[in-house]
């Protein structure tokens, strides 16, 4: 299977197993958001364009099960999506320092977003959903996303 | 990652660039659309992609259900065993109050049962959705009840499906009144510092009325809901402004998150539905959480007045 193949194809099995636990099983947070995790990985395969338009998706899915603050995560996952595919230029390598940096920043950017455009009267204190839970699904989806790169072998073809 | 890969074709130039402003302001504006317009969007985005889940929570719940009601029948069909052994005029008795108090068959047809499916992502805490819809008699509006009171409210109707808030969201109010009828108010709900805390308030009452701690709080018939649906019951006072202004807080009778089956009422289930929960015959010891009241039922010490409705039903 080519890199960029299996890249896709672990994107699109994360994607399903989001919402499969997270909808189907309704398991919410104790499973981790590997939506963002696969938006993540994506984003890197993709132009800042494309990778937009995939968080875009991504977010209208998960909008789809809220009222209130409709249009919150596709706004989130959106912007998550450009940033990380602008790093593709930025930074080039995947250390494990870089790789953990990456996933903690993309989901807590992901959270920090998602709790400015959900409005005062629906969000949680800052700190709680921000801070707290933010940086904590971030270092969850960190470990996630590292261990499916090495299981998947992505991480040392890129070494190689 | 393959991150050493060559740098996407598509990341040259302007055009990428602009591609992801006109995403980002997309979905800007998706967050700006009408709501009819969004819900159109949720709407076909949940009966495509996401219907397959949403079909496997369902399956999901209703096999949990079964599993554990056949525990449940099984541990009754025991207890009936040695009852009937020892007791059988007591056990003829058991089973009627047992019937008497399924608010599902006092109902009848005019309540639709239901399975409560919670999609479990960010933004869709205190909703819910229920496989019913218009097809059924299903209306926006809808009061949404369990043997214990008032669950929530159907906001949104579609043919086969609908989707409804609990009394925890933001928008929940209901207009109430004591169980005797003596004082009315507003009910809704306070955040708490997390969810379980969310707690109902009894508001707008007059000050120099008093509401006694225990006192049970139903629906008044104004404002949507049918009268006589159970909310919670009075705690304590939760404020009091000046001279003119008492609010309590209540314990509710249903904890939405232990929810899993509804019943919804349809246009044919009348304006004042108090009958059904036999409120004057039980006392605030028995009121709410769901747990209290499956063994308040499976226990059958039922008090005094509603052996006797019993009795007379029989």
């Amino acid at each position: 299977m080519k890199s960029d193949a299996r890249v896709w194809f672990v994107v699109a099995v994360l994607a399903t197993t989001h919402l499969l636990l997270h909808v189907g099983f309704g398991i919410g947070r104790a499973a981790p958001d590997l939506l963002t995790v696969a938006l993540l990985l994506g984003a890197r395969e993709l132009g800042m364009g494309r990778a937009a338009g995939l968080g875009l998706f991504f977010g209208l899915l998960e909008d789809a099960l809220t009222v209130l603050s409709f249009g919150a995560n596709s706004v989130a996952m959106t912007i998550v999506a450009a940033l990380g595919a602008v790093t593709r230029d930025l930074f080039v390598g995947d250390s494990t320092l870089f790789l953990v940096s990456y996933f903690v920043i993309g989901k807590w950017t992901r959270d920090l977003v998602h709790w400015v455009m959900v409005g005062e009267s629906l969000r949680q204190p800052f700190f709680d959903q921000v801070v707290v839970q933010g940086l904590t699904g971030g270092a969850y989806a960190a470990v996630v996303g590292l261990v499916l790169l090495e299981v998947t072998g992505l991480r040392q073809e890129a070494a190689a | 990652m393959p991150a050493y890969g060559p740098e996407p074709e598509a990341n040259a130039g302007r055009r990428p660039g602009l591609l992801a402003v006109t995403f980002v302001i997309l979905a800007l504006s998706v967050s700006y659309l009408p709501a009819t317009a969004q819900q159109r969007i949720a709407w076909g985005v949940r009966v495509t992609v996401l219907r397959p889940f949403l079909a496997t929570q369902e399956r999901l719940t209703a096999a949990r259900t079964n599993a554990r009601d056949v525990e449940e029948l099984m541990g009754q069909v025991d207890s009936m065993t040695v009852f009937l052994s020892t007791q059988a005029a007591m056990s003829d008795e058991n089973r009627a109050l047992r019937e008497l108090l399924d608010l599902s068959e006092r109902a009848g047809p005019t309540f639709l049962p239901a399975t409560v499916l919670r999609a479990g992502t960010a933004g869709s805490e205190s909703m819910f959705l229920v496989p019913v819809g218009t097809a059924q008699g299903v209306y926006v509006g809808a009061p949404v009840v369990t043997r214990d009171g008032l669950v929530g409210v159907i906001r949104e109707v579609q043919r086969e499906i609908s989707r409804g808030m609990d009394w925890t969201h933001p928008d929940f109010t209901a207009s109430a009144m004591l169980q005797d009828g003596t004082m009315f108010g507003l009910v809704d709900n306070r955040r708490g510092a997390f969810r379980e805390l969310d707690r109902l308030v009894l508001d707008g009452t007059a000050f120099n009325e008093e509401a006694a701690p225990g006192t049970w709080v139903l629906t008044s018939g104004l404002g949507g809901y049918p009268r006589g649906i159970p909310v919670g019951v009075i705690d304590s006072v939760e404020e009091t402004q000046g001279q003119w202004r008492k609010s309590y807080w209540l314990r509710p009778m249903v904890e939405p998150g232990q929810v899993t089956h509804v019943l919804i009422a349809t246009r044919g289930a009348g304006d004042d539905i108090a009958a059904l929960w036999e409120t004057a015959a039980l006392t605030a010891s028995d009121v709410a959480p769901t747990s209290t009241s499956m063994e308040f039922r499976d226990s059958v010490q039922v008090p005094d007045s509603v052996q006797g409705a019993g009795g007379r039903r029989r």
